[in-house]
């Protein structure tokens, strides 16, 4: 893993390229296998359960961390903070990888996902965030990639011409925000509308962005605290590591504030507030993917430690993921006007082949996050 | 089941001979729909053609409009202008076209290759031409005749529709010489109800209705909104009494468990199984106590003060009655303590319910009590009946604008042959008359007075008592399914020649040695008069909406092509018959002197209409006084006599609380049932006899999406089956939260239903709407021999569980009344 | 400009779903998939158990969430009031499905609701899901508007049988079927219908019968709350909500 520091240009496949592109094949061939053996026999989602399952959980996540790294790449691309260079080129590779990743499970899900690409630009429903979103994904993939393959042929981040930068932190906002009000717009779903909800997700994928950098910093590096540079170090022990913990809090704070303003209601749609704090999973993320991790980014002394940031990061990426799952679920779990046919609660587990479109898309996010990291044997900066 | 090229020309070949109909294949004239008919119309698109045909999935026979294009049905609507349908369909009507399209039908006749029987046994059937077939079976019959053994061949037939197919087995079984040909199913159907009218009003058959103008309707046990028939015409009749007619018509309904009749009821009473009789009762005191009854009808006192006084006596010199015979005796014997307070602890209603629907009963004219079998499948099922029944008489609603009536006949002509001409001296005087029926009908061994014992069949002949049979036809019914306890059934069949005539793979098939399936009800030609409606006489006519897809033969042709094949003057009635469509043509010559109102007067003009109907129903009671039609009105009076003879069709001729045909058996029915003869002959109260050895009551009911048997395998019929407790693709048993919680049983546990005959699991559903000491499983699924969708169904078949037990004096199956235990699976 | 709608008597309507298998057959739907279904809907404890139902086409809404939030425009309304949807468009993302309160919408490529799937025994040709010999006229289904079999991967929903309607004489104000002239273009479930509960015209035309059956029988569109406008209305007599809450129902 730790090679030499020798600079070489080219490209050399590291184990972990390997590892991540030959367990991506393989999952990719069994999920097709399922697919056109099970169609969508093979998912858990039914017209008197839920509409939207783990697939769509699973790309939301994908994508939002993806924004989420690109703002966070933003403050020195952007917004010229220099003293963040050192995270810019990761920031945008993890996200060009989530942002594929994501994209593929949502492929894998879709039944016509090409046909999206010319439909939705030639039929401009404007009225529709998903119509923006997918507009703004588009757009947003191609600046990304242009920025990917910059970093990969060896530039630096003020070498990033400022359009290019400006108009990928537009794209990731926006795209955060219409992926927000895509839930926070359905009047009649009360778990989901408001107005908070784009800067709810705005908030948490500014938090899972700094978890992921943190943790592919160190995976990249074979975990290897002291092969980390120095200065990215002292960014993660320093304002990225308080930026996170303000994230974290922020992120909390809105979960709470939420939790205790859905209890309280008696309103038609709001029980399922209390189901949801009946789950364990909820506390789990809750307390372990939001207290905890928040303790470890505030107090500076545990912040300081790379096992702590490494854990920390897990945490919330975890927890971050259990939170999205308990928000896009629980939303359906009241169905809308199916009388004595559909259970009430709903339920729903997601099946093998859902979880196998999940697997697909991280393992195929860590083959080309992997490829891109592979393309310069340089990891400096 | 391959079938081969030179099968499927040799079909052709008899379908020109034998059941050809050219019909199928589009006569122009004959097609209707395509001829403009009338003024401008909204028409389908041209290449679509609408055949008339008869709904197939109750006995309702709503005429139906059947939508052909390019030679595929593609859609069923009501006939506009049937006096049944009116254009309207029930949830099961546009589903027929699923039978015509069904997979799994038989393709045509096969015969048994494995000798063995068995639920798990294949029978290894394989294709065999119709000519073999009908040889295998004549033969048979033949051989039988020949050694005096005749009486060992039965026909049963379920859902015999007209002259033209159940119409034809008397003549046959008086031709061919056994007493078992046929034996009908009513026993298993309703005749508790039918018999109780015959005790009555003299008149055995199922009333016709004049809902339209009655203002009152009392329903014990006959699921009015859910399977009621005619249902489709009920419905049509709900959304005019209720919704545009004034005043409203107002309704309360008694039943087990909630369900859409009660729920769209004024008052649903949620009544204990078997005691409607003590509500009916009740209800009788309170008109009589109060003096509420129809005086005009009824009779009075002959110085009209009211003295029946709940307790006392009455002396029967007093009162002077009209229409009725032994009312006061009644009251003295039976009715005079029968109060509501002593009602509510019989049946568990509040005693404020009933004498509620008492009064409202009582105090509005016109008003009519119906019941089905809810009411009479108990042992005391003829007493809950006849206490029932006779509410109509008190409020005087017989044969009255808005009341309840008989049905008339239809005008049919003659037969081409008359069967009297044909009987050898085997058929007049053959070793067979000295046989009793298989099922001990009209035998005091059996069941004297009932008009069939079709459950009795099965475990009679596994006993051999009175005797064995050899052969076995079935036509539209599958006893081993839908028989009580029909685990005796498949006993019964192993060692007898089975004939099974359904196009579809059945439980009965499966033991079947002959497979001679008959055509789906879009192949056939075929008449069914009219299922007793609003009396004034009505028959319909199936015409073919498309060729038969396979090789199968309309049960009609094959009873008549197994007759031609008889030996001596049998086979020469069978030939002069020719062949079902002959018969019916036939048929619709009385039309000629009758012509209907809506112009058919032949044959060719049933076929395009679909029906043929004249009103109006002939007589009317108007305030006690009887008259008939006289082409402008109810202006002709009737005499005493007249009324005996056409109408109140008693030893007295008139409505007898006193039952002379229960009287005239009372030796009888007292030593079979050890009932008072000073008592037996009047609606009495009796408690029930509950089988099965549990603590719950189990009832099997029918439901709206599937009311008789032939749906089951039907995709969207078992998707929409039991709305209220949510089954899409899978059938539960309702059964009270707190009659749950008390055995640890949880919401869609499955759980184990058993009684001393059987044992079943099924799935639950907590239901606060059914009463804590009942549970409720629909009588519609646990198929083990069927279609693919029917045997996909989760759950247990109910009649597994179900005792036979029947009503000593009508025959009726007490299909409600066992008594199951239920625990957690 | 016509603007078809839909009336629905409660008071009439004896929940037999006679309307559900009509509309299953004329449209030739799967089994699940009911663009026209009855609710049911118990609450109370016995013996004062109150059961009741509720017909549910499609709404048609005035203000249809599931146009608004189509990334493709594959749902949209067209100017007789109906809302359909573009299989050609749809590329089954199911957000419509998501965002209709009514839950009118299906997706019918997953599990199917009766085994074993009627699909495999009448497969369809790639074209649609599925292929049954009883399948509507090929004249009368067109993708464009959602009418007929579906291709896979696509949302359906109650077309208020457009076919039908849409060959109705201009500026009639009911299509009723009881009226000869008008029989063909009735919809199914309305045409279907036993008590007659339910009726179809023109909410535009101020002659037709469903205007003013809403006015004489009280007329009342449900879940108000969302603002769809929905464009079927329902005489309940009171204007009383017909579906419990979830939360408020009395249970046993």
């Amino acid at each position: 893993m730790a090679t030499a520091t020798l600079p070489k240009l080219g490209f050399k496949p590291s184990p972990y390229l390997v590892g991540a592109g030959a367990l991506f094949l393989v999952a990719l061939l069994y999920t097709i296998y399922l697919k056109v053996t099970l169609g969508h026999h093979g998912f858990n989602t039914t017209n008197y359960g839920v509409f939207w399952g783990l697939p769509i959980v699973a790309y939301d996540y994908f994508l939002l961390t993806s924004t989420g790294l690109t703002l966070l790449a933003s403050l020195p691309l952007t917004l010229g903070l220099r003293q963040f260079d050192p995270i810019a080129k990761r920031c945008i590779w993890l996200a060009l990888a989530a942002l594929v990743g994501g994209v593929s499970i949502l492929f894998l899900e879709l039944a016509h996902p090409i046909r999206a690409l010319w439909a939705a630009p030639l039929n401009f429903q404007t009225a529709s965030p998903l119509f923006w979103k997918i507009l703004c994904v588009g757009a947003y993939t191609i600046v990304l990639v242009l920025m990917g393959l910059a970093f990969a042929r060896g530039a630096a981040p003020a070498d990033i011409p400022r359009g290019l930068a400006v108009l990928a932190t537009l794209l990731a906002l926006a795209i955060t925000l219409i992926a927000g009000s895509v839930y926070g717009m359905i009047v009649f779903r009360p778990f989901w509308y408001g107005g908070e909800l784009p800067v709810a997700f705005l908030i948490e994928a500014f938090m899972g962005a700094i978890a992921f950098l943190v943790f592919f910093t160190y995976l990249i590096h074979g975990f290897a605290p002291a092969m980390v540079p120095e200065r990215t170090r002292a960014l993660f022990t320093g304002s990225l590591g308080a930026l996170a913990a303000g994230a974290v809090f922020l992120h909390v704070l809105f979960v709470v504030t939420r939790t205790v303003t859905g209890l309280w209601s008696y309103g038609e749609g709001l029980q399922v507030w209390q189901y949801t704090v009946d789950q364990p999973l909820y506390w789990a993320a809750l307390i372990g993917g939001g207290l905890v991790p928040l303790v470890i980014f505030a107090v500076p002394t545990l912040r300081a430690q790379p096992w702590l940031q490494i854990l920390g990061s897990l945490l919330v990426a975890a927890g971050l993921l259990a939170s999205r799952y308990e928000f896009v679920i629980n939303g359906q779990l009241l169905p809308p006007f199916k009388g004595s046919w559909a259970a009430s609660p709903l339920e729903y587990a997601p099946s093998q082949l859902e979880w196998m479109l999940v697997i697909v898309g991280v393992l195929l996010a860590n083959t080309i996050y992997a490829a891109l990291e592979s393309w310069s044997s340089t990891k400096e900066a | 089941m391959e079938r081969t090229v030179a099968t499927a020309s040799r079909r052709r070949f008899l379908q020109a001979t034998g059941a050809g109909s050219a019909l199928a294949l589009g006569g122009p004239s004959l097609v209707p729909g395509e001829a403009g008919s009338g003024a401008v119309q909204a028409q389908p698109a041209a290449a679509t053609k609408i055949v008339k045909n008869i709904c197939h999935q109750c006995p309702a026979r709503c005429g139906i409009d059947v939508y052909v294009t390019n030679g595929r049905v593609h859609a069923i609507y009501g006939t506009p202008d049937h006096p049944i349908s009116n254009g309207k369909l029930c949830p099961k009507g546009p589903l027929g076209i699923y039978v015509l399209y069904d997979p799994d039908r038989w393709k045509g006749p096969m015969k048994r290759t494995n000798p063995k029987k068995g639920r798990n046994e294949d029978p290894k059937f394989v294709p065999i031409s119709w000519d073999e077939a009908l040889k295998t079976v004549a033969d048979r019959l033949n051989a039988l005749r020949e050694k005096g053994e005749s009486h060992r061949f039965a026909i049963l037939y379920g859902r015999g529709w007209g002259a033209s197919c159940a119409g034809l087995l008397g003549t046959f079984g008086k031709l061919y010489g056994s007493p078992n040909v046929p034996i009908g199913h009513s026993s298993m159907c309703s005749d508790g109800s039918i018999i109780a009218k015959k005790a009555t009003d003299g008149n055995a058959g199922y009333n016709a209705h004049d809902y339209r103008h009655t203002n009152y309707i009392l329903m014990f046990g006959c699921g009015f909104l859910d399977a009621f028939r005619p249902y489709n015409n009920n419905m049509q009749i709900w959304g005019y009494i209720r919704g545009e007619k004034s005043p409203k018509t107002r309704v309360t309904a008694v039943d087990v468990h909630v369900n859409t009749t009660l729920a769209a009821a004024d008052r649903g009473l949620l009544i204990k199984p078997g005691t409607d009789g003590a509500l009916a009762l009740a209800i009788a005191h309170v008109i009589l106590s109060e003096g509420l009854w129809e005086r005009s009808f009824v009779g009075d006192f002959v110085d009209g003060v009211n003295r029946f006084k709940t307790g006392q006596t009455v002396d029967p010199a007093t009162f002077e009655e009209k229409w009725v015979k032994g009312l006061v005796e009644w009251w003295n014997v039976e009715l005079k303590d029968r109060t509501p307070a002593w009602a509510a602890k019989v049946t568990t209603l509040r005693e404020r319910d009933i004498l509620a629907t008492a009064r409202e009963f009582g105090t509005t004219r016109p008003a009519m009590a119906i019941m089905e079998r809810g009411a009479h499948a108990h042992s005391n099922g003829i007493y809950n009946a006849m206490a029932i029944h006779t509410l109509n008489a008190l409020v005087g609603s017989l044969f009255a604008e808005g009341g309840l009536m008989y049905q008339m006949p239809p005008p049919y002509g003659d037969l081409p042959a008359n069967a009297d001409d044909y009987m050898d001296d085997y058929a007049k005087n053959g070793p067979w008359k000295q046989y009793p029926r298989i099922d001990l009908k009209g035998h005091e061994d059996g069941y004297l007075l009932a008009n069939n014992m079709m459950q009795e069949v099965g475990p009679n002949h596994l006993a051999g008592k009175p005797y064995k049979l050899d052969t076995i036809m079935f036509y539209l019914t599958n006893p081993i399914w839908t028989a009580p306890n029909g685990q005796i059934w498949e006993q019964a069949l192993q060692d007898v020649f089975v004939i099974d005539t359904s196009p579809f793979p059945s439980e009965t098939g499966h033991f079947a040695d002959l497979i001679l399936p008959d055509h789906t009800y879009l192949e056939r030609m075929q008449d069914a008069p009219t299922y007793p409606f609003e009396g004034y006489p009505l028959t319909q006519l199936r015409v073919p909406a498309v060729k038969p897809l396979y090789d199968t033969k309309y049960f009609g042709d094959t009873l008549i092509e197994i007759g031609k094949r008889m030996k001596g003057p049998m086979g020469e009635y069978y030939k002069k018959l020719e062949s079902a469509e002959n018969v019916i043509r036939h048929l619709a010559k009385g039309f000629e002197k009758n012509p209907g109102d809506n112009g058919v007067d032949s044959f060719e003009k049933w076929v395009e209409k679909g029906v043929w109907y004249k009103k109006p129903y002939l007589w009317r009671q108007v305030r006690g006084e009887f008259f008939e039609w006289d082409g402008k009105g109810y202006n002709k009076p009737m005499t005493a006599e007249e009324v005996k003879a056409k109408l109140l069709k008693t030893p007295s001729g008139k409505f007898e609380i006193r039952s002379g045909l229960l009287e005239a058996n009372a030796d009888w029915i007292a030593a079979k049932t050890g009932r008072d003869k000073a008592k037996l002959m009047f609606p009495i109260w009796e408690e029930p006899k509950h089988p099965g050895g549990g603590d719950l009551y189990l009832v099997t009911p029918k439901q709206a999406l599937h009311a008789e048997g032939r749906g089951h395998n039907i995709p969207m019929v078992i998707a929409h089956l039991q709305p209220v407790v949510g089954g899409r693709g899978e059938a539960f048993v309702e059964i009270h939260p707190e009659t749950a919680r008390q055995r640890g049983i949880k919401d869609k546990d499955w759980v184990k239903i058993r009684s001393s005959v059987g044992e079943i699991r099924v799935r639950c559903r907590l239901f606060e709407g059914t009463r804590p000491d009942t549970i409720v499983l629909p009588m519609e699924w646990g198929h083990w021999r069927a279609g693919r969708w029917s045997m996909a169904v989760p759950g247990g078949h109910s009649g597994e569980c179900t005792v036979n037990q029947s009503d000593r004096i009508t025959g009726q199956c007490n299909y409600y009344t066992t008594k199951v235990t239920v625990e957690r699976a | 400009m016509t603007k078809w709608g839909m009336v629905i008597d409660l008071d009439k309507c004896t929940g037999c779903q006679a309307c559900t298998t009509a509309c299953a057959m004329e449209n030739s739907r799967l089994p699940g998939e009911s663009w026209q279904d009855v609710l049911f809907y118990h609450e109370g404890t016995y013996p004062n158990v109150k059961l009741s139902w509720l017909p549910r086409p499609c709404m048609q809404c005035e203000n249809p969430s599931c146009v608004a939030v189509c990334p493709t425009k594959a749902t949209w309304k067209t100017e007789d009031g109906v809302v359909l949807v573009d299989w050609d468009k749809c590329i089954g993302c199911k957000y419509c499905m998501i965002a209709c309160p009514y839950g009118v919408r299906f997706y019918m490529d997953e599990k199917p609701v009766v085994q074993p799937d009627v699909r495999e025994v009448f497969p369809g040709d790639g074209d649609r899901i599925w292929n049954p010999p009883y399948k509507m006229p090929d004249h009368l289904e067109d993708r464009k508007k959602g009418i007929g079999i579906q291709p896979p991967g696509v949302v359906s929903k109650c077309t208020f049988c457009y076919h039908k309607i849409s060959k109705a004489p201009k500026g009639v104000a009911d299509l009723d079927e009881d009226n000869p002239e008008t029989r063909e273009y009735t919809p199914a479930c309305v045409r279907v219908c036993p008590p007659k509960a339910r009726y179809f015209g023109d909410l535009d035309n101020p002659d037709s019968k469903v205007n003013q059956l809403i006015a004489n029988k009280r007329g009342v569109r449900l879940k108000e709350e969302t603002g769809n406008k929905p464009q079927v209305y329902y005489l309940s007599g009171g204007g009383a909500p017909v579906v419990p809450g979830e939360r408020s129902q009395r249970r046993g």
